[in-house]
């Protein structure tokens, strides 16, 4: 018997084409469109609001990408989506403020402390609450409603003891630094920095050490790694309290160069989950990435919206990215 | 039974479902690869292949559950490549799945009525504005489905929820809930992996049947050469995503193309005992 | 009195049962969630699909009515029937593009849809009255939205009184109405849940592909379960703007929506009167800590009833995640 004949598929139009190119190389396409929209904006806007709005989006931005690394390793490994993240940062940020304002403190101080409980606190929950539920198969909607339990239970604890005023840390909050005409305030300054070198030092750890590998493996394909003989109970312990720490360190510098209240944590969860999204989830890098650029989209959005719909850009490139790529730019299958 | 209505019927010649040239790419893989094949009307097609070989991703895209990459694929004269999955199912090509669907907290009966076409209760319009009309067919269904039910020896099952019953059973109900659908063709995943052969044999009576009487047609992928060899009019045999036979069992079982793509995977396809 | 040293304790007092007014406030909250809560029922507990966006619904509603009150000059009455037309309009909206999504994705994208709709609420200002709400129309003296319903109450207070209740709540006939519009949405939600198309829903719930599989129009179904949700949810705003008698962004942020998911996994994801009984017992518990007499401020009074309400959570989903009066078989949480 002969086989058949191959026949050609039918006629791809050029359209199909280019969008399955865009498909394949989406790092390459989000470049382009995001080069794209800096050169139309640096149009109508000038170089300069261009260049202060992004400077002025790394500080958040920063915010973002370390609330966002920690978040997607947790949701990528255990399928959690983590309502209660956005009350670790809250957490952290109110550790750092014990130390700092009330017990006089310098501020390194607090930053140290604010990530050492934060990541106490998520290895807690891990042990006494995620563990047990996931030995017992416990459904989506069943740890969804858990982590909006926890949540409320960590902002309502925190509210009990520091009361809804809105506090400060003890930090510098007059002082500008200039540079190439563009102007950022010290603070801020400090918060990019401090940012981006743990970032980076993340970026290293995750691919050079082998806890690193491992998370990410775990990330990628938790039966696997199983089967691969990893023992991944540790490394999820030492997800969590990595990802607690990440956290904790975000709420601190946000809260340095805003304020702090129980609720602003959560305030800053949708942004940091459309970062994670947008990264593509269980990606780190991915989250890294998308988090700097979501900060500095929303700044840019200043240029043109009025600055008290800026809050709800994060929400809207949520909304976007779930339409458009849900598996987000750097996401392989459609998955979805 | 009497022999004429166990042996396999000759099929009508039309083809009543034409894929041509489909192809279904998963990021660099071409999980299928331009496979072109034809099922005729009133006949029990087999759909054989090595591991891998795509027939459940072509099963897939011809339901309309993947999107298709390329090619075109028609079912009674109906273009039916991208259409969505229950527009294929309502044109009268119904499929079961590898790993059976039993909707498991719902009771059997719920199962099977789920699957009766033309229910004028599934719009909402009808419940609030014509409950005598809904109900009427609700009682026919239910009729229906515990004829059907009784068939298959499920009927002291029907108020079970699907969830408590075993692995052969939900095979069964997975095919029962297919059949109430009433359809033209049935694309059947591996219907009799994990079942009894008693259970097996009551199965492939009933395919018989069907199709002698009602003139159901029949894909089914299997990797039990018995079967295969002994009840289907014809098979197709894919390997790496193409169709490389196609023909009477005997003929395939010979072809050395087929039996090359199986040594790979270290199947053999033996002389069925009779 | 003895039982009154009792709950001195627990820092309760005897006002918790004796005070009318404070069960009838209990009753009309308790009211609103419920009817949140059955719309969640049918999205989660029927069709499955992890509806995280209800107070999206009610703010639609609300402030839909409102403005069609205040700025459009339309009748309290007719108002309704056209916010809740709004709101269903607005719940085909975001169904379309999100419905294709898994339940995780489809849980943060309505978190996020409801979340726009509050900002655009407390921002819009010239529409919205941004964060002061809505209340009455500009100026102060002028028409109000809830007069219609004032002059109404005002009735059937009279009704009540001619049945004998002497000096009745002013809530009262709220509560009457409130508990009215449940029980017939849930006999309606009964009715509709055992037809076929009932029976279609929880086939989408146990298997999408399943019920695709076997012609079944799945996007339409759960389009229209949305629908009837946002409609739901529409109602129950008009009641909590009448309630409060304002309308403001504060009242539709996320914990609203966490607080209808308590009450709907307390009474039992699948059981109707269960969620009626958990409205109750959910607002009565929550309400109750306003009589705590213990030496702590408001705020932190405040912050012990979300504690309940995260502490709540968790134990259900930990050891009674079918709630009080749901079968543990059709429980639906654990996968």
């Amino acid at each position: 018997m002969e086989a058949r004949p191959l026949t050609l598929g039918a006629e791809e139009s050029p359209w199909r084409r280019l969008r399955d190119a865009a498909d394949r190389r989406p790092a390459a396409t989000a470049l382009i469109l995001i080069g794209a929209a800096v050169l139309v904006m640096i149009g109508a806007k000038g170089l300069h609001a261009v260049a202060q709005g992004g400077l002025n989006g790394l500080s958040l931005g920063a915010i973002y990408a370390l609330g966002a690394v920690g978040l997607t390793l947790v949701y990528g490994i255990l399928r959690l989506v983590n309502f209660a993240h956005g009350d670790f940062l809250t957490f952290g940020a109110y550790m750092a403020y014990m130390v700092n304002v009330t017990w006089s403190l310098p501020l390194v101080a607090g930053i140290a402390f604010a990530m050492l409980a934060t990541a106490v606190l998520a290895v807690f929950f891990e042990l006494i609450m995620w563990g047990p539920m996931r030995a017992r198969r416990a459904g989506l909607l069943q740890l969804l409603l858990m982590s909006i339990g926890l949540a409320l239970v960590i902002r309502s604890a925190l509210q009990y003891i520091w009361s809804t005023d809105i506090r400060l840390l003890d930090v510098n909050t007059t002082d500008t630094v200039g540079f190439l005409g563009l102007l950022i305030g010290r603070t801020q300054l400090i918060v990019i920095a401090v940012g981006v070198v743990v970032l980076v030092a993340i970026g290293l750890m995750l691919r050079q050490t082998l806890l690193g590998k491992r998370m990410r493996a775990l990330a990628d394909d938790l039966e696997l790694a199983e089967v691969a003989g990893i023992d991944t109970r540790r490394v999820i312990a030492y997800t969590w309290l990595f990802a607690g720490a990440l956290a904790g360190l975000a709420g601190v510098l946000s809260a340095s160069i805003t304020s702090l209240n129980p609720n602003f944590g959560f305030d800053l969860l949708l942004p940091i989950f459309a970062a994670v999204i947008m990264g593509g989830i269980g990606d780190a890098y991915g989250a890294l990435a998308a988090g700097m650029l979501l900060g500095v989209i929303t700044e840019w959005s200043v240029l043109f919206i009025d600055a008290r719909w800026k809050i709800g850009v994060g929400f809207v490139v949520l909304i976007a990215t779930l339409i458009i790529r849900p598996q987000g730019i750097f996401g392989k299958a459609k998955v979805v | 039974m009497n022999e004429a209505e166990t042996a396999p019927a000759k099929a009508n010649g039309k083809p009543i479902l034409e894929a041509d040239g489909v192809v279904k790419r998963f990021g660099g893989i071409r999980a299928v690869d331009g496979a072109t094949l034809d099922v005729r009307e009133g006949s029990v097609t087999a759909l054989i292949g090595p591991n891998g070989a795509g027939k459940t991703t072509l099963f897939n895209v011809v339901t309309g559950f993947y999107r298709p990459d390329g090619g075109r694929a028609s079912f009674q004269g109906n273009q039916i490549l991208g259409a969505s999955p229950h527009a294929i199912a309502r044109l009268g090509m119904v499929r079961t799945f590898q790993i059976t669907k039993a909707l498991a907290r719902m009771p059997v009966i719920d199962n099977m009525m789920l699957a009766a076409p033309d229910q004028p209760g599934e719009r909402l319009l009808n419940v609030i504005l014509r409950p005598g009309e809904v109900r009427r067919r609700e009682a026919e269904v239910r009729e229906q489905a515990l004829e059907l039910l009784e068939i298959f020896d499920l009927a002291r099952l029907a108020d079970e929820y699907a969830g408590t019953l075993s692995g052969g059973q939900r095979k069964l109900l997975e095919l029962a809930r297919a059949l109430m659908t009433r359809p033209r063709l049935l694309l059947l995943d591996e219907p009799m992996a994990g079942i009894n052969p008693t259970l097996g044999r009551r199965l492939l009576d009933h395919m018989q049947r069907l199709r002698a009487e009602q003139g159901v047609s029949f894909l089914f992928i299997e990797h039990d050469m018995e079967v295969v060899m002994g009840h289907s009019d014809r098979v197709i045999v894919m390997a790496e995503g193409r169709v490389i036979a196609d023909g009477e069992p005997h003929e395939v079982r010979s072809d050395p193309a087929v039996i090359d793509a199986y040594l790979g995977s270290g199947t053999v396809i033996e002389e069925p005992a009779r | 009195m003895p039982v009154a040293d009792l709950l001195l304790p627990f820092g309760l007092t005897l006002d918790f049962f004796t005070d009318t007014g404070f069960w009838v406030g209990v009753g009309v909250l308790a009211g609103v969630y419920v009817l949140v809560a059955l719309g969640l029922q049918l999205n989660v507990g029927f069709t499955g699909m992890t509806n995280f966006g209800a107070a999206g619904f009610m703010a639609v509603g609300a402030y839909a009515m409102a403005i069609l009150v205040l700025k459009a000059g339309f009748s309290f009455w007719l108002s309704l029937p056209c916010a809740m037309l709004i709101a269903i309009g607005f719940g085909l909206l975001i169904g379309l593009p999100s419905l294709r999504l898994r339940a995780d994705y489809f849980a943060i994208a309505t978190i996020a849809l409801a979340e726009i709709v509050r900002i655009i609420a407390q921002n819009a200002r010239g529409l919205t009255g941004g964060n002061q709400g809505l209340f009455c129309a500009e100026g102060g003296a002028g028409a109000c939205y809830n007069d219609a319903w004032t002059s109404l109450s005002s009735t059937i207070e009279g009704w009540f009184e001619n049945l004998g209740w002497s000096d009745p709540e002013a809530l009262a006939p709220l509560l009457l109405a409130v508990w009215l519009t449940v029980v017939l949405a849930t006999l309606g939600l009964r009715f509709i849940q055992g037809s076929p198309w009932g029976r279609v829903l929880r086939a989408i719930r146990e298997d999408e592909d399943a019920a695709e599989a076997l012609g079944k129009n799945t996007l339409v179904h759960k389009l229209q379960s949305l629908a009837i949700a946002a409609a739901i949810g529409a109602m129950a705003g008009f009641f909590l703007a009448l309630d409060l008698a304002t309308v403001h962004p504060e009242d539709y942020e996320p914990l609203v929506t966490f607080f209808a998911y308590g009450v709907l996994v307390l009474g039992g994801l699948a059981s109707y009167w269960g969620v009626l009984v958990g409205g109750v017992i959910f607002w009565a518990v929550l309400e109750g800590t306003r009589f705590v007499e213990l030496p702590i401020s408001e705020t932190q009074i405040a912050s012990i009833r979300f504690f309940i309400v995260g502490v709540v959570l968790i134990l259900l989903m930990a050891f009674r995640p079918q709630g009080m009066f749901g079968k543990r078989e059709e429980m639906v949480l654990g996968e």
